[in-house]
């Protein structure tokens, strides 16, 4: 399938989970999305399944205790100032369990994007916003770079007899890994103005044409995010 | 008549107490290959800069006198509109690559400016040919190990048929052989195309032999340190890598290596890219656990990687260099690299040179019985080295040292020793 299409097709689930109210429908998408996401090289996966695992496990924890809804009460627990009675209902159990596969599906969207799809293809088969394009699949880039550039710092301390430990440890590394990408993104926006980005009249390579399988994406993407809206 | 010109060029970086450039006349004539030297600081990269445009444009600062490429003033001219007449490879390949795969990366400056449609993966094809990396056409760049990502960045500005060729020390991760691969490719460009080729280099021996002028910023002095005189044998072993084996996944990077270091003495290891260097290293240092074979080592080992200008984490030289020891000591070690006076100065707003010998600092302050120090030298010109080369021999008998270099005259300044990796490449340096 071409990139452009594979997108849409990604994008239109994005949406759909968003859409649909029946978790059954919701969990099908993410279960779809994250069997194709394993599909990608186990080491570049990784980063990406372990956020999706973190975030969606957060969101089932926290949503019992900022939402009050419900009457079947699980568990009760203390009364605080300002938060009231903290307690977890099966109502508020369940809606986190959904609000944490729609995050989870968006995530596993983007994560089957990063890892499966031929962004340089997806830039030079845009036809408009080009600039746009470009943009995304850098920033896209920038997780892997990331997390190359962090355990390149982390064998540097290493190197000097440093191990960082712990969740502190770990986050005073993040404002020299930004700082680092800070100065990647200068290095690359020079070179890119030295070969001509932003010049009037680019041309680019031939793209191959859209087989069946492309058009059907297109239409399937159009059918998913009405579908989503309309009856799911 | 000229190609390109620079007149009476003074420039200085925004919020820069003096000017990187200050009075620089120079003309590049069509088809002469020009080698650019001079200290680390002294103005190169930002006299290439100003050739393509960049400078003013890109930097902003004061300019003052003209920069003419092709009959058009730097000043009026949008570096993106300079591309193709111009065609840069800058210092550091990794911060240059836009795309994703190698062919894709070739082609990006080719869409830029508006080359038909059909001709693009041809003349793609074509440049990767030129410089010896067709085969990686299909490669991700991210796989790719440092010398061929030179190789591929050269490709991507061949491919754009420059009249004018800037080369900001290019050769900086190619051993030498390569390096000398990639600058008779240059020279040839020369010859053949009438290119002009503007390079600078601090491995200045083999830019020498190839180059028809040689332009110097400020004093300089090309002869590299003296080889050592009175090479040392070692005292108690420090560290034994027997028969050791080792892979990045599936892929073999070293296999059956064996190394003895030895208090006091200072050994350099040497091979071309990919032939296992960095792993090895890495495995003497204790950073990795071989595969097969055993290492045995004697007390505490640091390591100074690659690029270690990248890796500095805290505010100031000093507090850097104190995260290994106390204060006091830090500030000594700190004086001993050279960089007396730059205690409160924020890493990231030293040049790279000054940056790689902070690097160093924060190394050496841990006094480990076992050094080792992976390519200490890039960037580094010629003195500077020099001055490196004394340092570590002044300090080598407290310990162990093993310095993982392309750089031949540095390893003959440095090493009472050699050790070279020869034989097929590894795939070592492509998961570095």
């Amino acid at each position: 399938m071409s990139p452009g299409p594979a997108a849409a097709l990604l994008a239109a689930l994005a949406a759909a989970a968003l859409l649909a109210h029946r978790p059954a429908t919701v969990a099908v998408i993410a279960a779809g999305l994250l069997v194709v996401a394993f599909r990608a090289p186990r080491a570049r996966r990784r980063l990406y399944l372990l956020s999706v695992l973190v975030s969606c496990v957060s969101v089932v924890v926290i949503t019992p205790f900022v939402e009050s809804i419900g009457l079947h009460v699980l568990w009760s627990g203390p009364t605080i100032p300002v938060l009231g009675t903290l307690d977890v209902t099966t109502e508020e159990l369940r809606n986190g369990v959904v609000q944490a596969l729609r995050l989870g599906s968006v995530m596993l969207a983007f994560a089957v994007y990063a890892l499966m799809l031929d962004h340089d293809r997806l830039v030079q088969s845009a036809g408009f916003a080009r600039r746009s394009v470009l943009a995304v699949a850098l920033a896209t880039r920038l997780i892997p770079t990331l997390e190359r550039d962090g355990r390149g710092l982390i064998e540097a301390l290493r190197g000097r007899g440093l191990q960082p430990e712990g969740v502190r440890g770990h986050a005073a590394l993040l404002s020299p890994l930004l700082a680092g990408s800070l100065e990647r993104g200068l290095g690359l926006a020079e070179a890119m103005e030295a070969r001509g980005f932003g010049r009037p009249g680019r041309t680019r390579v031939p793209r191959p044409a859209w087989r069946a399988l492309d058009w059907l994406a297109i239409v399937g993407s159009v059918l998913i995010v009405l579908t989503g809206l309309l009856w799911l | 008549m000229a190609l390109a010109r620079a007149e009476g060029l003074t420039f200085a970086y925004p919020r820069a107490a003096r000017p990187a450039l200050d009075g620089v006349d120079l003309e590049l004539e069509p088809g002469e290959v020009v080698l650019l030297l001079g200290r680390s600081g002294a103005g190169k990269s930002t006299l290439v800069r100003a050739f393509a445009g960049l400078v003013p444009h890109f930097h902003g600062g004061r300019f003052a006198g003209r920069v003419l490429v092709g009959g058009l003033d730097t000043r009026l001219t949008h570096p993106s509109a300079l591309a193709g007449t111009v065609a840069t490879v800058f210092q550091d390949p990794e911060d240059q690559v836009v795309m994703t795969r190698v062919a894709a990366e070739v082609a990006f400056g080719l869409e830029n400016l508006g080359t038909p449609s059909g001709e693009i993966l041809l003349r793609a094809h074509a440049a990767l040919g030129a410089v010896g990396a067709e085969h990686l056409a299909g490669r991700y760049v991210a796989e790719l190990s440092g010398g061929e990502l030179q190789r591929v960045c050269l490709a991507s500005a061949l491919a754009l048929e420059p009249e004018l060729l800037l080369l900001d020390e290019p050769t900086s991760q190619l051993d030498p052989d390569g390096a000398e691969a990639f600058l008779d490719l240059a020279q040839r460009l020369a010859r053949e195309r009438g290119t002009a080729v503007l390079v600078s280099e601090q491995r200045p021996a083999a830019a020498l032999e190839r180059c028809d002028r040689v332009v110097t910023l400020g004093a300089f002095d090309p002869d590299g340190p003296p080889p050592v005189a009175d090479p040392r044998s070692g005292g108690e072993l420090v560290c034994a890598v027997e028969e050791a084996s080792f892979a990045y996944g599936d892929l073999p990077a070293l296999s059956g290596a064996s190394l003895e270091l030895r208090r006091g003495e200072v050994v350099a290891l040497t091979g071309p890219n990919g032939s296992g260097k960095t792993t090895l290293a890495k495995l003497a240092a204790g950073l990795l656990e071989p595969s097969a074979g055993r290492v045995v080592r004697e007390g505490r080992a640091s390591f100074l990687v690659q690029d270690p200008g990248r890796y500095l984490v805290r505010e100031r030289a000093d507090e850097e260099v104190a995260l290994g020891a106390d204060a006091e000591r830090a500030r000594e070690v700190i004086a001993q690299v050279g960089l007396a006076g730059f205690e409160a100065r924020h890493p990231r707003d030293l040049s790279s040179g000054e940056r790689e010998r902070l690097a160093l600092a924060t190394v050496l302050v841990t006094e480990p019985d076992l050094l080792v120090l992976d390519e200490p030298t890039r960037g580094i010109d010629p003195e500077r080295k020099g001055e490196l080369a004394g340092l570590l021999r002044a300090q080598a008998s407290g310990r162990a040292t093993l310095v993982v270099t392309h750089d031949r005259a540095f390893a003959a300044a440095v090493a009472d020793r050699e050790v070279s990796l020869g034989g097929a490449p590894a795939l070592e340096a492509a998961l570095a």
